[in-house]
């Protein structure tokens, strides 16, 4: 568990090490504050329904976007940076397992990722104090950002094990995150009810709208963890597999 | 030494009938040898000769194609973890993080290796002292000079006082009072630990390592101590001679009881040839007879002492290597395949 922390904790800080985590800190402020400036126009006008604006700080298309962006930026470092400059070797020869190597860097790059969204609280307090706000949604809405961050994380710290080069892995993430994102999309091109139904399972836009009316299904709770889960399974076998080419 | 003193062999590094195949090459082939409590051991060899991929497998970096290995008695496949928490590694690249300072990073490795919270920073202390990083300790590594950098990858290799080090090329990059001062650290380090090294610098098997593996081509070729191999090499003698003017000396020499390999060089109106022996024989006489006989005038006749680079040299040559010294190297290699029948324990 020690040894666990130690790596959360130097990955959480090497973000802060280099300048890309400021220039996404910007973006992701610059793109909620818009956001945010827009919710409030939005009770501006008159007879504005009270209390139902908030779900947009989670269901906007910039939401997305900016989720498919950022994350391969936030996570491919975490092994490519490490094979590139040879401090893998160190790290893979102290007695850590490599499930724990793993899940430190994993949870090092979700710490950062919802560091991102720590500063919205402060939105939800500012409009708390002019207008009722129901918080079971905003806690629900939260509890969505960290369930897919977490999906999209693993998929990036996957395609972080694949290559050496930053780049790369960051395309290569993205390459996955498209189709896992776009999948339930596909839901109004079906007529077939059993597609319509699987494609449903999967549709990610209409599942953070759920979460953020406050809507909290377990079954999208165990998609999440268990394609995370999955994937973290994937970076292991990998991360054993390439010491063959170190 | 707690690790130690469960296995009353004292040995601390233990490999058995290793190999390791790659796609395209064997990089190591049928080792076997074992560092004892103590004992400094050189690992020495031409680059690309297969020391760090051995070091790899060694600290579990890579499984191995076939073979055991054992740190501190455990396996490095069945019982990583264990084998892992008994060895410190300075792998050949010393790669750091460098966003981080130094002692940041001793403390990262630190608590990786299982150093408990209280501990952390008496051990960081420790090994900043024992590797000279006093004045950097709190630059950040970037910044470092690569000698520094250097001593910070080995200080980050022994901060939780492991009872087996394995150093890929400790000193490269350093300057030679740096050099010095770090075979010393070693040199202390080895009294109650276990240390392979290796290293392509002849020097620093002599300075600092009790025992020498020389190994070539993924096998080892020669083993024991610097003075010993010096010796064992001395008994198949060197002769070297030089004679007036352009003369045809190769055949007649070659011909000689004893003679084994001649080489031949004419330059400056003198003829230089270079006789290799069996063991025990000194043609200087019948040399002088020949020369007689033929009317030969001689100008040198030695029998040469051997350095550890001579004993290196004729290990590790390849005729692709030296082709000029095709007609050496036929011996070297016959010596190589005495060495290897010699020393690698069954």
């Amino acid at each position: 568990m020690r040894k666990f922390l130690a790596i959360v904790g130097r990955e959480w800080r090497a973000y802060f090490f280099s300048p890309l985590a400021y220039v996404i800190l910007a973006a992701f402020l610059l793109m909620n504050g818009m956001i945010f400036s827009a919710i409030v126009a939005f009770l501006n006008t008159p007879g504005a329904p009270k209390g139902q604006a908030l779900p947009f700080l989670f269901t906007n298309t910039y939401f997305w976007i900016f989720n498919l962006f950022v994350v391969p930026i936030i996570t491919m470092r975490l092994f490519a940076e490490e094979r590139k400059s040879g401090t893998i070797e160190t790290l893979l020869t102290s007695p850590i397992s490599e499930t724990t190597v793993v899940l430190g860097k994993f949870t090092g790059a979700l710490l950062f990722f919802l560091t991102l969204w720590a500063p919205t609280i402060v939105y939800v307090l500012i409009l708390r104090s002019q207008t009722p706000i129901d918080l079971g949604p905003v806690a629900a809405g939260y509890l969505a950002i960290a369930l897919i961050g977490a999906y999209f994380l693993s998929i990036g710290t996957f395609a972080s094990t694949l290559t050496k080069n930053q780049i790369v892995a960051a395309i290569l993430a993205f390459a996955m995150l498209i189709p896992v994102f776009s999948a339930g999309l596909l839901e109004s091109l079906s007529n077939d009810p059993g597609k319509r139904d699987t494609l449903g399972y999967l549709n990610l836009w209409d599942h953070m709208e759920e979460f953020s009316r406050g809507v909290v299904d377990t079954r999208r709770i165990v998609y999440y963890l268990s394609a995370t889960a999955f994937f973290l399974f994937l970076t292991t076998v990998t991360l054993s597999a390439k010491k063959e080419t170190p | 030494m707690p690790a130690s003193a469960r296995f009353s062999t004292g040995r601390m590094i233990e490999v058995e009938n290793l190999t390791k195949r790659f796609p395209t090459q064997v990089a190591v082939s049928d080792v076997s040898f074992s560092v004892r409590e103590g004992e400094i051991v050189g690992f020495l060899g031409p680059n690309g000769a297969g020391k760090t991929t051995a070091m790899r497998v060694i600290t579990g970096f890579l499984p191995p194609t076939s073979g055991t290995v054992r740190v501190a008695g455990y396996d490095v496949m069945t019982r990583s973890e264990q084998a892992r928490a008994s060895l410190g590694y300075l792998p050949e690249s010393a790669a750091l993080y460098p966003e981080m300072r130094v002692r940041e990073y001793l403390a990262y490795r630190a608590r990786l290796e299982g150093v408990r919270g209280p501990d952390v920073a008496r051990r960081v202390r420790d090994s900043i002292d024992s590797c000279l990083l006093e004045e950097v300790a709190d630059r950040k590594v970037e910044n470092l000079s690569k000698g520094f950098r250097q001593r910070t990858a080995l200080a980050g290799a022994l901060v939780h006082q492991p009872p087996v080090l394995i150093l890929d090329e400790p000193t490269v990059g350093l300057d030679p009072t740096q050099i010095i001062k770090i075979r010393e650290t070693i040199r202390l380090l080895g009294r109650e630990r276990a240390v392979l090294l290796s290293t392509h610098i002849l020097p620093e098997v002599d300075a600092v390592c009790d025992r020498v593996l020389i190994i070539d081509r993924g096998a080892i070729v020669a083993e024991g101590t610097a003075a010993e191999l010096r010796s064992r090499l001395a008994g198949s003698p060197i002769v070297r001679a030089s004679f007036a003017g352009q003369i045809a000396a190769r055949e007649p020499l070659a011909g000689l009881p004893g003679v084994t390999a001649v080489s031949e060089a004419s330059a400056d109106g003198e003829t230089r040839v270079r006789l290799e022996c069996v063991t025990g024989a000194d043609p200087r006489e019948d040399v002088f007879r020949t020369a007689v006989a033929r009317g030969w005038v001689l100008r040198e006749l030695v029998l040469e002492a051997v350095s550890l680079e001579d004993v290196f040299v004729r290990l590790t040559r390849h005729e692709e290597i030296a082709p000029a010294a095709a007609v050496i190297s036929h011996s070297a290699e016959a010596a190589a395949a005495e060495g290897a029948s010699e020393e690698i324990p069954s």
